[in-house]
């Protein structure tokens, strides 16, 4: 016997250094071992058949960009308690925003025709600066109050896009020009990926600061909170105008990949909607539990729509009762769900691990 | 909830609890009158019908959620719902007794048709006002009061989603309505043509507004859900079943806003998104006047009404989505526990 | 404490162990009240004077304990049952419909009477006991001065024709003459035969006019006895009568 018989026992904790740092350079970023190799799995994707099909990289995509949508989501309303329900307006002002100044098309009035590869950021920044003016004007009230304003503000916006017809055409859209000039989708889900990573990187890495901390403080006792020297609108404001800004981004993505654009498609408070119900169901408050939940639930909806024509709009049904039901009885949503096996799966086998002295070999 | 007696000087009390000035109030009352005047004058009388006319059923549809909001401190989401489960019903029950009154008419049936409808829809927003109270809000309740306010309305948000789509899945999205409920020439007075659809829907409207502010003013039961929406744990402290209350308050306001959808069956026909105006309308009315603030809903109902008829005048159909809400949101910025002042409780402290 | 045959526990608080979230405030408590009682329960701020009465009326919950009225345990109940049985309950906060005028706060207290004609009598009866309720029938309760308020939380609890009442602090904050014509008036309507538990920290008062005490400190029973003795009694002359 050449192995030390307790080293023997200790091998399956722990492993070298380098994978120590790596993890937890990961984990500052929200990401555990299982998320990065789901992340990796999820790239490697579209090369792969099935699904490296035109329909199913689609699906892929749209399953991204509701993942992103909902990580935005995410950190107001699970960070700041903070339902953002004009959120499907901040989209649009990206879209539209970034749609405009791209536009060389004589039937509108403006023909700047920037590129939308800085037309999206721009785009972002508007509606950053939009959330900001929104956020100061209704943060300073309860959340509820916050969440109708936006609401109205975004109702507001819609009718606008619809109504500006000189500048936006109105319902009847436009068409910018897309981001790519290929026709394949496989660079357009790499580009949408790419933006869920940096979204949830960034905003996994505020709220693993000290700008996180003053979100904790000012949600369990808003008044400690400011005496410690917290002021709680202008933290409240710095995470809806963030949020705004990444919604706005998305929206550009949407109006050079789709490459059409309405304001009823991308504004309406229906799709502001789905997203909340994705980080109910989901779990909110976590980052993560959303995107996780994007994924299924757009291949559910999707295969569900091609394959029950005779019943349309069943798979919202489902969803809505999900979310009722989780409100009601499962606040912690799926992510919850998670911890409680990933907990009875660890103290499974902890116990395994550690057997009782005089029982070692 | 700010209501008492039913003299006159203590509603003026009641709509306006504070007894400083009252400046946004002001305000927009006198902005009100100058658009009325306007709209008389440019539009002529007809515009000021179809103003009345809609008022009414604003006022309808807003004294439920502001009662929700009062006695149950939920933010509905869903009452667009009930106004459309309303038209359902109506024309579900209306639409087969038209056709059978095609081939064989019957003065009586063809004046009374119409008002089955529309009691078909009071007792069934009333059933399913029970129904969804009992499943969803006492359950909610009975679980966890944390975080009531965000987690009701976000509830109501996905009841929403469930009924538009479910009406959609189930009955179709189609639009079912009806040209008109009485085939009788309008009448005509002062110059003015009024349809008599409209009048009924109007007088509806007025009477149910009438009869409920009776039974929350001068009744017993109805005294009791005043008194749920202004100190639960007094109520209770009385002998209030508080469940039985909010059963009840929901119950009714889904049964008003049912009405609501039947007797304007034929000017909105029953489709699964035809709540969504009613839903704008009725929220604008209540962040307007104050959450939970009855009485001033009702006048609430109205002046919103003013502001939608001024809109489609001076800017056009179209604009019905933006200029009313860019005023709403200018007032609440203002304003922020609406004009009148709200007595909800815990809505607005920080 | 030792009881004859004939005389009637009324109310009985038995070994309550109660409290909020994570803290207990009440230890093992237990009183009893017996038919036509005048009782006191004192002790300081924080003793869980208030957490007594609460959970006897049903807004709290005991981890422990019961609580019987009338023989019947009711620390299940809810709260407008509990009220309904016959037991009244003036909070401390009051509670007043304050957007309402007296007239319609009292008549709400009458809830559970279901014939008009006594429910005017009753409003007749409160009237008497309290005139200066009657000038202000039509007044809203929130505009009212904090003694007119605590007459009208009180008038409130008589409108359901208990047989018990519990009183919280009803004098708190009153000018002596405005707490004097409040005692008054429970001692009045204990002759009339409603039994009441007094929560009090008006010590010198309280013990003048009711028959028995309680001392609650820190949520448990540390003394109880006929008030005649407690106010000889060296620890409560100390403590409470500042003597």
């Amino acid at each position: 016997m050449n192995s030390n018989p307790e080293l023997e026992q200790e091998r399956p904790v722990a492993r070298g250094g380098l994978w120590q740092t790596v993890v937890a350079a990961l984990g500052r970023v929200g990401i555990t071992p299982l998320g990065l190799a789901l992340l990796i799995i999820i790239a490697i994707l579209p090369n792969v058949s099935p699904f490296n099909q035109e329909h199913i990289l689609r699906w892929l995509i749209a399953g991204a960009f509701l993942g992103a949508q909902a990580v935005a989501f995410d950190f107001t309303s699970g960070f700041i308690n903070v339902v953002n329900f004009g959120f499907a307006a901040m989209l649009g002002l990206g879209a539209y925003t970034s749609a405009l100044l791209a536009n060389t098309a004589p039937y509108l009035v403006l023909k700047p025709g920037i590129t939308p590869w800085i037309g999206i950021w721009v785009g972002a920044l508007v509606a950053g600066l939009v959330g900001l003016l929104l956020g100061m004007l209704t943060l300073r009230l309860r959340g509820i109050y916050a969440a109708v304003m936006a609401w109205f503000v975004g109702i507001a916006l819609m009718g606008l896009a619809t109504n500006l017809t000189t500048v936006t055409r109105g319902s009847m859209g436009l068409h910018p020009i897309t981001l790519l000039a290929t026709n394949d989708n496989r660079p357009y889900f790499y580009i949408i990926l790419g933006m869920l990573v940096l979204i949830y990187v960034t905003l996994n890495l505020v709220t693993k600061s000290t700008i996180g901390l003053a979100f904790k403080a000012i949600g369990q006792n808003i008044d400690a909170a400011r005496a410690s020297g917290i002021n709680p609108t202008k933290y409240r404001v710095f995470n809806f105008a963030l949020s705004c800004t990444f919604a706005g981004l998305l929206g550009g993505f949407y109006a050079h990949y789709y490459g059409s654009l309405t304001p009823q498609t991308l504004m309406h408070t229906s799709k502001t909607v789905e997203v909340l119900a994705i980080v109910y169901i989901g779990g909110r408050g976590t980052l993560w539990g959303g995107v996780a939940f994007a994924f299924p639930f757009i291949f559910f909806i999707e295969y569900l729509r091609s394959n029950l024509t005779n019943l349309p709009g069943l798979q919202l049904v489902i969803y809505g009762v999900l979310m009722m039901l989780v409100m009601i009885y499962y606040p912690a949503g799926l992510s919850g769900l998670y911890y409680w096996a990933e907990a009875k799966v660890r103290t499974m086998l902890s116990r395994r691990h550690t057997l009782p002295a005089n029982e070692r070999v | 909830m700010s209501t008492s007696t039913i003299q006159l000087p203590r509603v003026r009390q009641a709509i306006k609890p504070s007894s400083r000035r009252n400046t946004p109030a002001v305000v927009v009352g006198v902005l009100s009158l100058v658009i009325a005047v306007l709209i008389g004058v440019i539009g002529g009388p007809a515009q000021l019908i179809t103003t009345l006319v809609t008022g009414g059923i604003w006022a309808l549809m807003s004294v439920g959620l502001a009662l929700i909001f009062g006695v149950m401190n939920i933010p509905h989401f869903a009452h667009g719902e009930s106004f459309m489960l309303g038209a359902f019903t109506a024309w579900l029950v209306f639409a087969p007794l038209n056709r059978y009154l095609q081939g064989h008419p019957s003065a009586f049936l063809s004046v009374v048709a119409p008002f089955a409808g529309m009691i078909a829809a009071v007792i069934a927003g009333a059933v399913i006002g029970v129904v969804i109270e009992r499943l969803i809000f006492a359950t909610l309740r009975h679980r966890t009061k944390e975080g009531w306010i965000m987690n009701a309305f976000l509830l109501t948000v996905g009841l929403s989603y469930v009924l538009t789509n479910g009406a959609t899945l189930t009955i179709g999205p189609d639009y079912r309505g009806v040209p008109q409920y009485w085939d009788v020439p309008p009448l005509q007075f002062l110059g003015i043509r009024l349809t008599v659809d409209r009048l009924v829907a109007f007088a509806i409207a007025l009477v149910v507004i009438g009869a409920l502010w009776i039974f929350l003013q001068r009744t017993n039961t109805g005294r009791a859900i005043r008194a749920v929406s202004q100190d639960e744990t007094g109520a209770q402290m009385v002998g209030i079943n508080l469940d039985g209350i909010q059963t009840l308050t929901f119950s009714l306001a889904t049964a008003t806003a049912a009405l609501a959808g039947a007797s304007l069956l034929f000017m909105y026909p029953a489709y699964p998104m035809v709540g969504l105006n009613p839903l704008y309308y009725s929220w604008y009315v209540v962040m307007l006047v104050g959450l939970g603030n009855v009485p001033g809903a009702i006048l609430g109902g109205f002046i919103v009404a003013l502001f939608q008829t001024a809109t489609q005048q001076f800017f056009g159909i179209a604009w019905i989505n933006v200029i009313p809400t860019a005023i709403m949101v200018i007032v609440l910025l203002v304003a922020p526990s609406g004009i009148f002042g709200s007595e909800v409780k815990g809505v607005q402290e920080q | 404490m030792v009881l004859c045959a004939w005389e009637v526990r009324l109310l009985e608080i038995k070994n309550i162990d109660a409290g909020y979230d994570f803290l207990q405030v009440l230890w093992d408590v237990s009183l009893s009240v017996q038919e036509g009682e005048f009782v006191a329960l004192v002790g300081p701020n924080g003793a869980g004077k208030t957490t007594t009465l609460r959970t006897t009326a049903g807004l709290l919950r005991p981890s422990a304990g019961k609580v019987i009225f009338d023989g019947k345990p009711i620390s299940g109940l809810r709260p407008y049952q509990i009220s309904r049985m016959g037991l009244a309950y003036v909070s401390e906060s009051l509670n007043l419909f304050t957007n309402m005028t007296v007239r319609e706060n009292l008549l709400l207290g009458a809830y559970s009477i279901h014939d008009k004609n006594q429910r005017e009598e009753v409003l007749r009866f409160v009237f008497q006991l309290f005139p200066r309720l009657e000038e202000r029938a039509r007044q809203l309760a929130g505009t009212m001065s904090g003694g007119e308020r605590k007459m009208l939380a009180i008038a409130r609890g008589i409108m359901s024709n208990p047989r018990a009442m519990l009183v919280d602090e009803p004098s708190l904050g009153l000018a002596p003459y405005l707490a004097h014509e409040v005692f008054q008036g429970l001692l009045t309507l204990n002759k009339r035969g409603v039994t009441i538990l007094l929560v009090e920290q008006n010590v010198h008062m309280t013990l003048e006019i009711t028959s028995r005490a309680y001392v609650l400190e820190h949520g448990r029973v540390v003394m109880a006895g006929p008030s005649r003795e407690l106010k000889q009694n060296e620890h409560v002359r100390k403590a409470y009568l500042g003597i």
